[in-house]
């Protein structure tokens, strides 16, 4: 909630900040980002009171009333590592590498006790991927280390 | 040349082989990705837009239609079996069609939902043909400011009626704005909110914020969840098939629920939650079996899953006509024309008259080709449903950062996505709607530009934005939407506080 205000807060900033460019329009580009920033640290002050007041979220698939259960930030670290793996192997080891470390990042983190098996399928079927994507719809995605080979 | 004739070409052109196997391999590829839990439509072909970006437009859209009808179809396979809609338009069918399914009732819940939805696409698509276009002429009329006021409205009307809280939806649609500012202005070249970032400069791609907000957002939600989430395949006994008791009580549903779904599809009303919400309270007054409502009345089925149908054909009519998106499937719609460079609006049907009514004609064909997939085949999708989780999520998961990535070729992008992820999780702890959020991304930028283009032919007098007859109406529009929530709160309270 404190982190909308801000969010608010920086758009209104940085248009302050930014320089106009020397020609002349009817409606300068830092109208809208003034009106957006306004709108954004209004409404966060409104939920602000809203919360204050009791009116506390309720998560996505829960009722109002439900009990809140402490959010399992184990399985949700793991799964978010596993998307920074592959932001970190995607050009420097190539997709196949990239894609079948999340893919078995993410296997881990549901809970799959088949370790080896998870590995093996998740690096076939993005193996899969690859070719399909690749050779038969043109889509290119980098090969990485096995540029040679592949 | 008439609507008819057009509409006979589009059939001729859609008939042919190429477009029918993009076609075919459409309604497998939704009702595969539909039926897999926690995908809806919107997601289902955000995730399969990066395997269009090498096709002709025609197919692409081809397949883009049949995408979207066939993860409806898929959908409500999910929701009946699994109990776990995949979008906001399913969640009525998991009501009554999982109680169904317990009952041991599944074949005939698929089967009223499967028809149901036939006979209802084929309904709404006949009055989209026909429809559209004169919408369309009529828009032509439509200026900068009517614009400006129109979306104003769509925003107020999604923003309002989705998830519990106004406010909420409100900030959603903030945030969505923000987004869209990020690059260089339009006209004047000025960077906003890049920070001195080069690969900002072209501003955020849609494509990959859609595919993580649903696909990231979800995973890592569920993630964050995982301990308290159960997961129960009700199992499928004999075929799909619907007694003569069946049909007899469902034809009416069927009916009204086109009824209701196609024009509230057409007004910017919040996607398919009212529409599918509506029918379900429609049926259960009307119906000769009120008590069988909440333990399995095919009624209640067979009403939501046609409204839902009708009301994304109906969807269909402001994307073509106005440009205008009015749910979070239609918007991811727009964003694949306009990765062809087609602008959806007004001259739509001028510009590109045979590619839409190309579109127009595959969805008949995408309908009925998705009626004799699902009845037949559903034991096959069923199948499906017995993917073990993690596999299930790691496969999401690579999918959406492999378009994430194969769009530009840019880790940018990725970085993106993996923030977006991030935004999307706490959207869904936190209670935001999401749709707004697309919704503002989207048409953020479009606003904009109306608004500018308003005030440059008025000459920067603001008069102009409510000048118009149609703008009138439509602030009107406005304020109603704006408030009625808040009456309705206050009427509420007033009503307890008598009778206590």
């Amino acid at each position: 909630m404190g982190s909308l205000f801000l969010l608010g807060f920086i758009v209104f900033w940085d248009t302050a900040r930014t320089e106009l460019p020397a020609f002349n329009l009817t409606v300068s580009p830092k109208v809208f980002p003034y009106l957006i920033a306004a709108l954004l640290m209004s409404l966060s002050a409104i939920l602000a009171i809203q919360i204050l007041r009791g009116g506390t979220a309720t998560p996505e698939g829960l009722e109002p009333g439900d009990p809140i259960l402490k959010s399992d930030y184990k399985t949700f670290c793991l799964v978010l590592g596993s998307l920074l793996a592959y932001l970190l192997l995607i050009e420097r080891a190539g997709f196949v590498i990239a894609a079948s470390v999340t893919f078995f990042g993410v296997t881990v983190a549901f809970d799959n006790k088949k370790h080896f098996r998870a590995a093996i399928f998740g690096t076939l079927f993005i193996t899969f991927i690859y070719f399909s994507f690749t050779r038969f719809l043109n889509v290119p995605l980098p090969a990485g280390i096995f540029k040679d080979l592949l | 040349m008439s609507s008819f004739d057009s509409l006979i070409d589009g059939f001729a052109s859609a008939l042919t082989l190429n477009n029918l196997g993009f076609g075919l391999l459409g309604t497998f590829l939704g009702t595969l990705v539909g039926v897999l839990p926690g995908i809806g439509p919107a997601l289902a072909i955000a995730l399969l837009l990066p395997i269009t970006y090498t096709v002709s437009p025609a197919s692409a859209l081809i397949m883009f239609a049949a995408i979207y009808y066939g993860a409806m179809y898929g959908g409500s396979t999910t929701s009946i079996l699994l109990n776990t809609p995949g979008e906001s338009g399913s969640v009525i069918t998991a009501l009554e069609g999982n109680k169904m399914a317990r009952r041991g009732r599944a074949g005939a819940a698929l089967a009223t939902a499967a028809i149901g939805s036939f006979v209802a696409g084929t309904i709404a698509t006949a009055i989209l043909a026909f429809t559209a276009p004169s919408i369309a002429d009529l828009a032509i009329q439509v200026g900068a400011a009517d614009y400006v006021a129109l979306m104003l409205v769509a925003f107020t009307t999604v923003s309002s009626l989705l998830g519990a809280s106004q406010i909420r939806g409100f900030i959603a649609l903030s945030v969505g704005l923000v987004l869209g500012l990020i690059g260089a202005d339009l006209q004047s070249g000025l960077s906003r909110l890049t920070f001195g970032n080069q690969a900002a400069v072209e501003g955020i791609e849609t494509v990959p914020v859609i595919v993580s907000i649903f696909a990231l957002g979800e995973a890592l939600y569920i993630a964050s969840r995982f301990k308290e989430l159960g997961w129960n395949i009700i199992p499928m006994k004999g075929k799909a098939l619907m007694s003569r008791d069946d049909w007899k009580r469902s034809w009416k549903p069927w009916l009204r629920g086109t009824a209701l779904g196609f024009p509230l599809g057409v007004i910017p009303a919040g996607g398919s939650e009212v529409p599918t919400f509506l029918s379900y309270s429609v049926e259960k007054k009307l119906s000769k079996h009120p008590e069988e409502f909440g333990h399995g009345a095919i009624e209640g089925v067979a009403g939501p899953e046609a409204a839902n149908n009708a009301n994304a054909a109906g969807a269909l009519v402001p994307l073509l006509a106005l440009g205008l998106p009015t749910s979070a499937t239609a918007a991811v719609i727009l964003v694949a024309f306009q990765t062809y460079q087609i602008q959806p609006g007004p001259t739509l049907f001028l510009t590109n008259g045979a590619l839409i009514w190309t579109l127009i004609a595959s969805l008949f064909i995408g309908n009925a080709l998705l009626l004799i997939l699902n009845l037949p085949l559903v034991r096959l999708w069923v199948q499906l449903l017995k993917i073990p989780r993690p596999y299930l999520f790691a496969g999401i998961v690579t999918f959406a950062m492999l378009g994430a990535y194969a769009l530009n070729a840019s880790t940018f992008d990725v970085q993106v996505a993996i923030a977006i992820g991030i935004v999307g999780f706490l959207f869904r702890r936190f209670g935001m709607p999401i749709t707004p959020l697309i919704l503002g991304l989207i048409l953020g930028p479009n606003l904009e530009l109306q608004f500018r283009r308003a005030l440059q032919i008025s000459a920067g007098d603001y008069g102009t934005l409510w000048a118009s007859p149609l703008s009138k109406v439509l602030y009107t529009v406005l304020i109603i939407a704006l408030f009625t929530p808040v009456i309705a709160k206050v009427m509420k309270k007033v009503r307890k506080d008598a009778h206590a």
